[in-house]
C-alpha cells in the first residue's frame, strides 16, 4: 500500500484524468443533491417548523391538508388525550400577496404592486422556528419573501382578492412551503379567507389540521397510538407527512433516480481508470508477485490509489460546487445541507473501493512466473 | 546442506499429442556460495529451470529443496512468503520500480511482506548499494540510473534479503562487453563474498567463465553436470 501511495505522491499526472473526472461527477452529486434538498426543503418548512411536534389530519385526507377536515368532537378528543400537552389550528390556503404600491386599492391605486404567490397559515402555537402568532392585522413572513422582493419589517402586504391589509412584524427563515409563507393567528385566517376566498372557507367548528404538543417526557409512539384512536383522524410525524406530499415523491424519485445513475457512472469511471492502469502494470505485478508480493498487497494498493484520489476530488468538488452554487441565481432552489455532503462523500469513497477492486479478477490472474522468460 | 537439490525433476506442458516435455529428469545440486552458469539455445527448458528453482512453477514431478526445505508442496500463500524470504531475483529486464528510488527498490522486498521498514532494513539498503557502488545514487529514481547501475541496484534487491540462492535472468543481455563483464564479476564477488548460491541464466558466450561450473540445457535435459 506504501508503495502504491508513494507513486501517486511522485507521479500525481498519471491520476489526473481520474482524478478530474470525479471532480466533475462529485460537482455534479453535489448539485443535483443541492437541487433536490432545495426543492424539498422549499416545499416544507411550514411542516419543518413543528419537529418534534405530531400532526393530526381527517384519515380521509392522505395526510394532505388541503384535504384535511376534523370536525370539533375530533379535536376535543385528541385535546382530552394523556400526555398531551398543547393542541393548536394549522390551516392552509394557497392565494396571492400585493407587495409595495402606495397603499390603494382598485382604481384608487396609482403606483403598482408586485403580486406574488404566498401560502397563508393560520396557526396557534410558537415553534423555535416560527415565534407566537402576532396580533390581528399582523403576519410573521417568510424570509424569502424579504429576499425576492424586499419586504422588511413594517411593510404592509394586501393579502387576496379583497387587498386585505398585514402588517410585517417579523421576518423568519427557512419555512416556505411551494411559496413564501405568511403566519397569522387562526382567527385573523379564518377573517382574511372569509373576506377574500370564501369558498376555500371550511364550515365553522372544522379545523383542517392540529399541531399537538406532547409533554415533556411523553413517548411519542404511545401517544400517536392513543390519539390514532380518536374515530376519523390519522397521526403522523412531521417527517412522515412530509414523505406523503405528492410533490416531494416525485421530486425524490426523480433526483434519486439522476443521482444514482451519477454514481453508477462513478463507478464505472474508477471502474475502468484502475482497470486501464492495471493492463499497464501486468509486467511490474508480475515481478512484484515474483519478489513475494500477495495479490491483497497489490488490490490494496489500488484501493488505497483509488480512496486518495477520490478524497482529493471530494475536496476540489466541494470546492467548486460551492463556487458554482454561489453564482447561481438566488431565485433558484439549490441547498448545499451538510447530511448530502456525508452522502456524497460517502458515496464517492465506497463508490471508488468498489470500482477499484474490479481489477482483483486480473491481478489473480497475473503469473508471477511471467517475470521471467 | 546444498542451496538447491532439485531431483528427478520433469514439467510437461499440455496432454496427449500436445504435451511438451520441458524439462525431463532434471537432477541439479547447488551448493552454498556456488555460481552455476546455465546455457542452452532457445526453447531447451533453462526458464522453466530457472522458474521451477525459484518456487514459480511448480514441477510435474520430482522434488526441489531450496536450503532444505522442500517446496514442491507449499500452496500460493507459502510459495510467495518463500520466495520473499529465500530467493533472490535479477530479471532479464531489470524490472525495477519506476517511481520508487534506488534505495526503495531495495526495500520494498521488505514491504511487500506487510513488514515495516525500520532502521535495520534502512541500514543493510544503505550498505548493499554502497557495496554495490550506488552510495552516491540511492535517492535516484531508476530513470536517473545508467543500464549498468539499474542491473546493479536488481542485483541489491535480489540480496536485500539474504536469499539462500539467486538466479540471474540474462543479466548482461543488454550491456556492451566491458560493462557485462563489470556486471558478471560484481556478481560472482556477492555470490561468493555472502555465501550465496546463484545460477546464472546467460545466451551471452563473453561471460561464460565467470560461473563455478557451467550447465548446459537442450530439449530440457541437462547435458553436462
Amino acid at each position: 500500500m506504501r508503495i502504491a501511495l508513494k507513486e501517486l505522491r511522485r507521479q500525481p499526472g498519471r491520476f489526473a484524468s481520474v482524478g478530474g473526472a470525479l471532480t466533475l461527477l462529485v460537482v455534479l452529486l453535489v448539485v443535483l443533491g443541492g437541487f433536490l434538498d432545495g426543492l424539498q426543503l422549499g416545499q416544507t418548512g411550514a411542516y419543518r417548523a413543528h419537529e418534534g411536534r405530531l400532526l393530526v389530519f381527517s384519515d380521509d385526507s392522505d395526510l394532505l391538508i388541503q384535504r384535511s377536515r376534523l370536525d370539533g368532537e375530533a379535536t376535543s378528543s385528541i385535546e382530552a388525550t394523556d400526555q398531551v400537552a398543547a393542541v393548536g389550528e394549522l390551516r392552509f390556503i394557497e392565494t396571492t400577496a400585493g407587495i409595495g404600491g402606495d397603499g390603494g386599492t382598485g382604481a384608487n391605486e396609482t403606483e403598482s404592486r408586485d403580486l406574488v404567490d404566498v401560502v397563508l397559515i393560520g396557526y396557534d402555537l410558537g415553534t423555535n422556528m416560527v415565534p407566537v402568532p402576532p396580533g390581528p392585522g399582523e403576519t410573521v413572513v417568510d424570509q424569502a419573501l424579504a429576499e425576492l422582493h424586499d419586504v422588511a419589517v413594517g411593510d404592509t402586504i394586501r393579502i387576496g382578492p379583497t387587498s386585505e391589509p398585514l402588517d410585517v412584524v417579523e421576518l423568519v427563515d427557512d419555512v416556505s412551503q411551494g411559496s413564501p409563507t405568511l403566519w397569522v393567528p387562526t382567527e385573523s385566517w379564518l377573517q382574511l379567507v372569509a373576506a377574500g376566498n370564501p369558498s376555500e372557507l371550511p364550515p365553522e367548528g372544522v379545523s383542517q389540521a392540529l399541531v399537538v404538543e406532547l409533554d415533556d417526557g411523553a413517548e411519542p409512539t404511545t401517544v400517536t397510538e392513543q390519539l390514532g384512536s380518536t374515530p376519523g383522524v390519522e397521526v403522523a410525524s412531521v417527517s412522515d407527512v412530509i414523505d406523503a406530499l405528492p410533490v416531494v415523491q416525485q421530486q425524490s424519485t426523480v433526483f434519486q433516480g439522476i443521482i444514482g445513475v451519477t454514481f453508477v457512472v462513478t463507478l464505472l469511471v474508477v471502474a475502468l481508470f484502475f482497470a486501464l492502469i492495471t493492463l499497464e502494470r501486468v509486467e511490474l505485478y508480475a515481478v512484484l508477485k515474483a519478489l513475494g508480493a500477495r495479490t491483497v498487497d497489490l488490490v490494496s494498493g489500488i484501493t488505497a490509489q483509488a480512496v486518495v484520489v477520490s478524497i482529493v476530488a471530494l475536496i476540489g468538488g466541494l470546492a467548486l460546487s460551492t463556487l458554482f452554487v454561489s453564482l447561481l441565481p438566488a431565485d433558484l432552489p439549490v441547498r448545499i445541507e451538510p447530511s448530502r455532503l456525508v452522502q456524497v462523500g460517502v458515496g464517492i469513497l465506497l463508490t471508488a473501493v468498489i470500482g477499484s477492486l474490479f481489477t482483483l479478477r486480473r491481478i489473480l490472474g497475473i503469473d508471477p512466473a511471467e517475470a521471467i522468460g | 546442506m546444498p542451496a538447491l537439490e532439485m531431483s528427478k525433476v520433469r514439467k510437461v506442458y499440455g496432454s496427449g499429442e500436445e504435451e511438451v516435455v520441458a524439462v525431463d529428469d532434471v537432477d541439479l545440486t547447488i551448493e552454498n556460495d556456488e555460481m552455476l552458469t546455465l546455457i542452452g539455445p532457445s526453447g531447451s527448458g533453462k526458464t522453466t529451470l530457472l522458474t521451477m528453482a525459484g518456487a514459480l512453477l511448480r514441477p510435474t514431478s520430482g522434488s526441489i529443496k531450496v536450503g532444505g526445505q522442500e517446496i514442491t508442496d507449499l500452496d500460493d500463500k507459502e510459495l510467495s512468503s518463500f520466495r520473499r524470504e529465500q530467493i533472490g531475483f535479477v530479471f532479464q529486464a531489470v524490472n525495477l520500480v519506476p517511481f520508487l528510488t534506488a534505495e526503495e527498490n531495495l526495500l520494498v522486498v521488505r514491504q511487500l511482506g506487510g513488514a515495516s521498514v525500520d532502521d535495520e532494513a534502512r541500514d543493510r539498503a544503505k550498505t548493499l548499494l554502497e557495496g554495490l557502488g550506488l552510495g552516491e545514487r540511492c535517492d535516484r529514481l531508476p530513470s536517473k540510473l545508467s543500464g549498468g547501475q539499474k542491473q546493479r541496484v536488481a542485483i541489491g534487491r535480489a540480496l536485500m534479503n539474504d536469499p539462500a540462492l539467486m538466479l540471474v535472468d540474462e543479466p548482461t543481455s543488454s550491456l556492451d562487453t566491458e560493462l557485462g563483464q563489470q556486471v558478471m564479476e560484481l556478481i560472482r564477488t556477492e555470490v561468493k563474498s555472502r555465501g550465496v548460491a546463484a545460477i546464472v541464466v546467460t545466451h551471452d558466450e563473453r561471460v561464460l567463465d565467470f560461473g563455478d561450473r557451467l550447465v548446459r540445457i537442450v530439449d530440457g535435459v541437462l547435458e553436462s553436470n
